[in-house]
Parts: structure tokens; sequence; C-alpha cells
């Protein structure tokens, strides 16, 4: 039963180890950093997360896959890990904007939301007959309290606000990267490039519009904002956060 | 409404609103206090008024309290009164078939981009929104209210002028009605201050 | 028919209540005391819903000791108002709810002045000078409007409870024959008679 590495505290229930530790979330970190590789920038008029889609076999039709998920219009996020995992939690995501949505009449602050999705990842780590999530999120949003954020959520439930961030394969090495090309007043054009840049360092294979997905959050203007009205139209904010088609990503690999 | 009465009648102005009740709190014909205050402060800026059942607008006030509380304490920042008043609207919603019997009137001063913007609404016992542009009335002096605000109000009114609009408006529908009276309160808020006055009215 | 006053003046409060428990039109009993003492500064009159009352009144006055026992001190008279406040504004709501309705009066110890809160069964709670429940009452808040004075010495408050008892004696075709007076000031709670 006990195996070699994690002993007789790496199954089932997320126990301690005399020495403090909790084995399962550093096994849920593991897996993490096998998936691929996902970064998120903070520019000065908006955010940029950007991830590589491998996918194992050329049979797979790969514009089904989707590893930037709109959470709400002003709110998105992108993964590395486990993609069934991540469905669950942007199932949840979903729905906790919606309900915070049904109360407010407005969609939540990016903080809010992060804390509700990581408050569902903590649960993992404590409840009896699951295990912990085997994800790291990167959380993209723009709210009229704290402007654009960029959040990091760990299978532990932890959470930390970046400037810049990378999660999954070849994070530290990109982290390395991002420190090195970052400046506060860098521009959103210029954080997708460097994204792009950023991911180019530890790819595998070919980096096309199909092998890359980019999602970005754009600051609204005064006239923008004033321009939104809640009652009228469909009464949906104009969205913050969006995904870039195959074109967009085209153009930028292309400069 | 007519078990315990009491109105509420909130106005925009220039940069400001006001919001006012009477203070009277009955039973059916008879007068029990005249001292029921039914206006509540949510935020420095944003005022609520619940007209209609007294236990329902004690209940109602300590469960926008906390929920205003946990609000603050989640999200870092005071909530804006449009906000406010769709929580008010969802909190009264959820018991859609076993309601409070309140009408709740919301008065406040948005913040945007451009400083702050004057902002009411009222809402029904189930909380549909009323988002106007000018008064909104609640209680059982409503109709005559209403008669009075059409008359009597006027856009772009600077604050004490708005506050002897409201007075006047309040004070004489009041009168009007056998259920609302007894005195009242008037809140005008603005950019930097609240300021509260509390009216003497006829006692019969 | 039940009747219950009360009346503040200069650092206490008077609380009268009848005492005469009725079934449909016979009367009972003529000596049932209507005023629980809550603790050492505070006095509750009930009336209404025969069985509910005392059931009620006797779920306040255990949970009230409870508190006093948790927190070796004891609730204030705002806080036990509130709190009696929300049990029947909760029993309300339910399936069977409590109709009782109270007066509620305490000396506060700690802001040395006197409470009186006028409760009904619905959970409305107000803070008044001088209350009244029951048919008495049409009587006697227009003559406490007339009479009442929170600055008056307790022999001027006796005076002025008498006053309303008396019309009520007059006046109303089903007047209780007797009642029960008590008082709760600095020194804690006391029965008077009157």
């Amino acid at each position: 039963m006990a195996s070699a590495e994690g002993g007789a505290y790496s199954y089932s229930l997320t126990v301690f180890s005399p020495s403090g530790k909790l084995v399962q979330i550093e096994h849920a970190l593991a897996a993490v950093s096998q998936g691929t590789t996902s970064l998120g920038i903070k520019a000065s008029n908006g955010i940029v997360i950007a991830t590589e889609k491998k996918s194992s076999s050329i049979l797979i039709d790969d514009s089904m896959i989707e590893k930037v998920a709109v959470v709400c219009p002003n709110i998105g996020i992108v993964y590395s890990g486990m993609g069934p995992d991540f469905r669950i939690l942007i199932a949840r995501a979903r729905k906790s904007a919606q309900a915070y949505w049904k109360v407010y009449g407005e969609y939540p602050p990016t903080k809010v939301l992060t804390q509700e999705i990581a408050t569902v990842m903590q649960q993992a780590t404590q409840s009896g007959g699951v295990r912990p999530f085997g994800v790291s999120l990167l959380v993209a949003g723009w709210d009229i309290h704290r402007g654009p954020s960029l959040y990091q959520v760990d299978p532990s439930g932890s959470f930390w606000a970046w400037k810049a961030s990378a999660i999954g394969k070849n994070m530290v090495n990109a982290k390395t990267f991002l420190e090195k090309r970052y400046n506060d007043d860098i521009s959103l054009e210029d954080a997708i490039h460097t994204a792009l840049l950023t991911l180019k360092e530890g790819f595998e294979g070919q980096m096309t519009e199909k092998t890359i997905e980019i999602g970005v959050v754009t600051v609204p203007t005064v006239e923008e904002l004033q321009a939104e009205t809640r009652g009228g139209g469909t009464g949906r904010p104009r969205p913050t956060f969006r995904k870039l088609s195959e074109e967009e990503v085209k153009d930028y690999l292309a400069l | 409404m007519e078990y315990n009465g009491g109105s509420v009648i909130a106005m925009v102005g220039k940069d400001c609103v006001a919001i006012a009740s009477d203070l009277r709190f009955g039973n059916q014909a008879l007068g029990i206090a005249s001292n029921f205050q039914r206006i509540f402060p949510v935020t420095d800026r944003t005022y609520v008024g619940l007209a209609g059942l007294g236990t329902d607008v004690t209940t109602l006030r300590e469960r926008f309290r906390y929920r205003v509380n946990m609000y603050t304490i989640k999200e870092e920042r005071d909530i804006e009164p449009q906000t406010f008043a769709h929580l008010v609207s969802s909190t009264l919603y959820e018991h859609r078939f076993g309601p409070y019997f309140v009408e709740p009137v919301i008065a406040g001063l948005e913040n945007t981009s451009s400083g702050s913007k004057p902002f009411i609404a009222a809402a029904d016992l189930i909380g549909c929104l009323n988002f106007a542009k000018d008064f909104v009335v609640a209680g059982t002096a409503s109709s005559k209210l209403y008669g009075l605000a059409e008359g009597l109000w006027e856009p772009d009114l600077g604050p004490e002028d708005l506050f002897e609009t409201i007075s006047q408006t309040l004070l004489n529908g009041v009168d009007r009605d056998a259920f609302s009276g007894w005195g009242a309160v008037v809140h005008v808020i603005t950019k930097d201050r609240v300021v509260t006055r509390t009216l003497k009215g006829r006692m019969d | 028919m039940e009747t219950s006053f009360a009346l503040t003046g200069k650092g206490y409060v008077i609380i009268a209540a009848d005492t005469t428990a009725a079934r449909s039109i016979v009367k009972m009993k003529v000596d049932e005391d209507k005023i629980k003492e809550l603790g050492t500064h505070l006095l509750m009159a009930y009336s209404g819903e025969p069985g509910d009352t005392v059931q009620f009144a006797e779920y306040v006055e255990r949970n009230i000791r409870l508190y006093q026992i948790r927190n070796l001190y004891p609730l204030r008279p705002p806080a036990a108002a509130s709190w009696i406040r929300r049990s029947l504004a909760q029993s309300l709501r339910s399936r069977n709810p409590y109709s009782v309705n109270l007066l509620l009066g305490g000396y506060d110890q700690a802001e040395n002045k006197p409470n009186l809160y006028w409760i009904d069964y619905l959970g409305s709670v107000v803070e008044v000078p001088f209350a009244a429940h029951g048919y008495g009452s049409y009587f006697a808040l227009s003559l406490l409007d007339r009479y009442h004075d929170p600055e008056a010495p307790l022999e001027e408050g006796l005076a002025t409870l008498k006053r309303c008892l008396d019309e009520v004696a007059k006046r109303l075709v089903v007047s209780p024959s007797k009642y029960m007076v008590k008082v709760v000031d600095k020194d804690g709670v006391r029965e008077v008679e009157i």
C-alpha cells in the first residue's frame, strides 16, 4: 500500500504528513506542471492570457479544444493541467457569475469570482471522497473597482494577483523569461507579442493559430462606460474580455 | 400596508437627492408611536426607506444591513445605490409567494467616472423595481404624494430648494392620510454631506 | 377583557396588567400574575391567546436566564427587546405563530435610564414613553398623552396610572376588576399596591 515516495499519506483523503505537508496537493501540482504552458501578462491598458494547445494525435479536431474560456463578459480563464477538472471549475465559475448577476444586476469583480473558484478548489482539499483539482488557473478580468486584474489559483485553493505569471510545463523558465521582459508600462499589443515569445521558448513543434489560444481583457474608455446602459438592449454589458479568433492569432504570429 | 401606516418619498435634485418619511407607527386607526424611523443609511451616500408593515420594516432593515456588511467586507468597497437596488429587489423576490409587506424606496448618489450622479428607485413588495428620473413614492399616502410631487417638483433643484419641495410634498400629503403623519424626517444627500432634519407635523 | 399599561418616569418604568384569566365569557381566575420578572431589572407584561402567552413568556424567561448564565451578565433592555422581537417575527411566518402581545419595561444599568418597548404579536417593536395593549389602550393612550411626564417622580407616575385604570373601569363595558402593578428602577423590580 505504501509507495516509495508518498508513503501512507498519499492515498484517499488529503491528510497531513508528519512533516506538515499535504502530499496529495503536491501531487496535484505535479499534474499541473505536466500540463501545457499557460501564461498571463497584465499590461497598462489590458491583460493577455495565452496557452499552448497540444493534441496527442493529428486526427483530433483541435478546433473543438477550448483552453481559454469566457466566464462572463468581463472575466476569462486559462488553465494548465487536467482538462476534465477544468471543465468542472469553469461550469462552477459561470454559474457563480450568473448567481451574482441575479442578485446584484451586474457581473462579479475579478477578485470576488476568483475567491469563489478558490473556495471550490480549497473544499476539494478538505472534503471526504474527493481529490484535489489537478489544475492551476489564470483568471483575467476587468471591473470598475480594481480595473484589470490577473490572478493565479492553485490546487490548494490559494490565489495571488500577478503582473505576469506562467503555469504548467516550463513555468520556471517562462517566469524567468517574463521577469526579464516585463515592465510596468508595457502596452497590450506588446504584451501579446511577449506572451507569444515566451510560449515559443518552450514550444514543441509548430506555433500556429491552431496550436495557440489567446484571450484579452481591454479597458473600456470613459465614453464606452457612459454609453453602457444596463436597462436597454440586451441588458448585457459590453464585453471587456474576449478570445482572439484564429485569424487574429494568425496575424499576431505573422508579425 | 394600512395596518401600521406610514409613507416614504424620494426626489432627485441637481447633484443631490432627498428621501423623507413620516414618523407615525399605528395599530390601524390607533396611533402608538411618533418616533418610528423607517429610513436607514446603507452607505455614506445611499439611504433606504421602507414603507409598510412595521415588523417587516425591522426585519428587512436587519437583513439588508447584514447583506450590505457582507458585501462591503467581501468586495472591499461601498455598495453603489443601483447595485443595492438590485439587492433589495432580489431579496424581496426570494419571498415571491409569501412576501414581506413593504414598499422600499432607495435614494443615493452613484459614483461615476465623471463624479456623482443622483439615483432614486422604488420597488413593490415582491421587488419589481421602478427607476424614476424625478421622484418616487410609497406607503399609505402614496396616491396623495404623487399628486403633490407632480405639482411641486421641478428639475435641477439645489439642496435647499429640494429640501423645501420634498418637505412640503410630504407634510401636505400625509395630512390627507389618516395612516401617515405625526412628524417627519428628511435627509438631503449631497456630494460631501447628508443633512438630516426632523420636522414637526400635525398630531391628528 | 385583557388590558395592560406601562409608563416611564424619572428613573423607573411602571407596568400594570389585569389579573383575570378568562375562558370565553367566564372568569376562571382573578389573581393571575401576567407580568414576568425576566431579570433583576426587566419586566414583561404579556397578553393574547391563552396558552400561547404563558408558553411564550416562559420561553423568553428561560432564554434570557440562559444568556445570563452563559455570559455572567444580563441582556440589557434594548437587546432583550430585539431578541424577543426576532422570536416573534420568526414565529409569525411559521406554521403556527404565537399570538402574544408584550410590554417590555426595564432599567438599563449601563446608561442609568428606564426603557419601555411596545411589542405586538407580529414582531413590531417601538420604544415609547408610555404604552398599552387591549381595549384599555383606546382610553388610556389619550389620557397618557395629556398627563404623562417623563420626569415625574414615582408617586406622580402611579397617580397617572390610577387615572387610566379608573377611566377604563368607568367607560369600558368589559373592564377588568383587578390589576397587578410592578415597578422597575435602579433598585430592581418590585410589586406595588395601588
